[in-house]
């Protein structure tokens, strides 16, 4: 029994050893790197600076809640807005959300003033269905001008109050042909 | 009746469909930014107008709180009765009070020839009212404001943001005027109007 066991002991000395040695077993291999680069995200933002209120003589108004408009005002305000578009199939609309609120009862302007609707202009004027690409980022002209009706009579409007904060622009992403929706 | 688990199974199926569906519908959203224009809020001017006695100081609105118009007394210098073929003044200060932001020029006016009542006693057709405008108050009293004046004469002035304008008014009595009207009285309304210029 001890010869046998001797040799089992032996015998499974050899199969490790035949084990531990398995990187001997290797035949010819190579490797490659892919070279696949970084993937590089783009951009898209949007800024908007402090506008600019302009009465119609051109001056300046530094503070508008301090201002009030009488009929034959007609003020403009301009706003610049800076557009950022990077990425090799970025296209983006770029639009005028919300709208002016006139006030109620009392304090409502009603028919004696008329805001016209934002414009955005980039040497032409960008529509809410204008495509725009990296080449059109840069500053965006916004302009809105409220007219105080010179056809106004009697006291009407006196006192009259009309919101504007709702007023603000979307950038938004559309979406390239080979997109995959995911 | 062996349809009945292939029928639950698709309406597991639609159900996990549907609540895939709504869980991501903005799934399909891309890249976007937004920003206020932070326009702010446009007041309106109030359209105040004041009428002052050049005598008493009294002050009013020319628009009273509720919408309608105000009605001031002058007082009359010199003060007391008035004689037949003399004359008494009075003026009444405008001023354009308005919180415009910008340039609010206002044209006060004289809005019709004066209104002279005497409840029947006949004196209101001795006395002649003439009306103009002047540069200040001190002006009033002085006869020969009123030497090119007529009766018809119904004088404006432009007032600028923040200024005052004065009407003067002369009322004269005719020496003719019958000796039964000494002691009798007689009311003057001038109109006055004021628009936007």
């Amino acid at each position: 029994m001890n010869k046998m066991v001797k040799g089992a002991i032996a015998t499974g000395v050899g199969v490790i050893l035949l084990v531990g040695g398995g990187g001997t077993l290797a035949t010819w291999n190579q490797a490659q790197q892919a070279n696949m680069g970084s993937v590089v995200s783009g951009d898209l933002n949007l800024a908007a600076t402090n506008g600019k209120w302009t009465n119609a003589a051109g001056t300046v108004i530094p503070d508008i809640t301090a201002y009030h408009v009488v009929p034959g005002d007609v003020l403009t305000y301009t706003q610049d807005v800076t557009v950022t578009l990077t990425g090799d199939l970025m296209q983006a609309k770029l639009a005028v959300t919300g709208a002016g609120q006139d006030g109620t009862g009392a304090t409502a302007f009603g028919g004696a003033a008329t805001l016209s609707p934002t414009t955005l202009t980039k040497g032409t004027q960008i529509l809410p269905d204008t495509i725009l690409t990296p080449a059109d980022s840069g500053v965006v002209k916004a302009s809105t001008t409220f007219t105080f009706n010179t056809s106004t009579t009697g006291r009407t409007a006196t006192n009259a109050t009309y919101n504007l904060g709702g007023i603000g622009y979307a950038l938004v992403q559309q979406a390239p042909a080979s997109a995959n929706n995911s | 009746m062996r349809s009945t688990p292939m029928l639950k199974a698709a309406g597991l199926v639609l159900a996990a469909v549907l609540l895939g569906l709504m869980a991501v519908p903005g799934s399909y959203a891309l890249w976007n930014s937004a920003a206020s224009a932070s326009a702010g809020t446009i007041q309106a001017a109030d359209f105040r107008v004041t009428l002052t006695d050049t005598q008493t100081s009294n002050t009013t609105d020319m628009t009273l709180p509720n919408g309608t118009a105000a009605a001031i007394a002058l007082t009359t210098t010199p003060a007391g009765a008035l004689v037949p073929g003399q004359a008494t003044y009075a003026g009444v200060q405008v001023g354009n009070v308005t919180n415009a932001g910008g340039a609010f020029t206002i044209r006060a006016a004289v809005g019709s020839t004066p209104v002279k009542t005497d409840t029947g006693s006949g004196l209101a057709g001795y006395l002649t009212v003439k009306a103009v405008a002047a540069g200040s108050l001190a002006q009033c009293a002085s006869a020969s404001l009123y030497t090119l004046a007529l009766p018809t004469d119904l004088p404006s002035m432009a007032i600028a943001k923040g200024s005052t304008g004065v009407f003067c008014f002369q009322v004269s009595l005719n020496a003719a005027m019958p000796a039964n009207l000494a002691g009798s009285t007689a009311g003057i309304s001038i109109p006055l109007t004021v628009a936007q210029q």
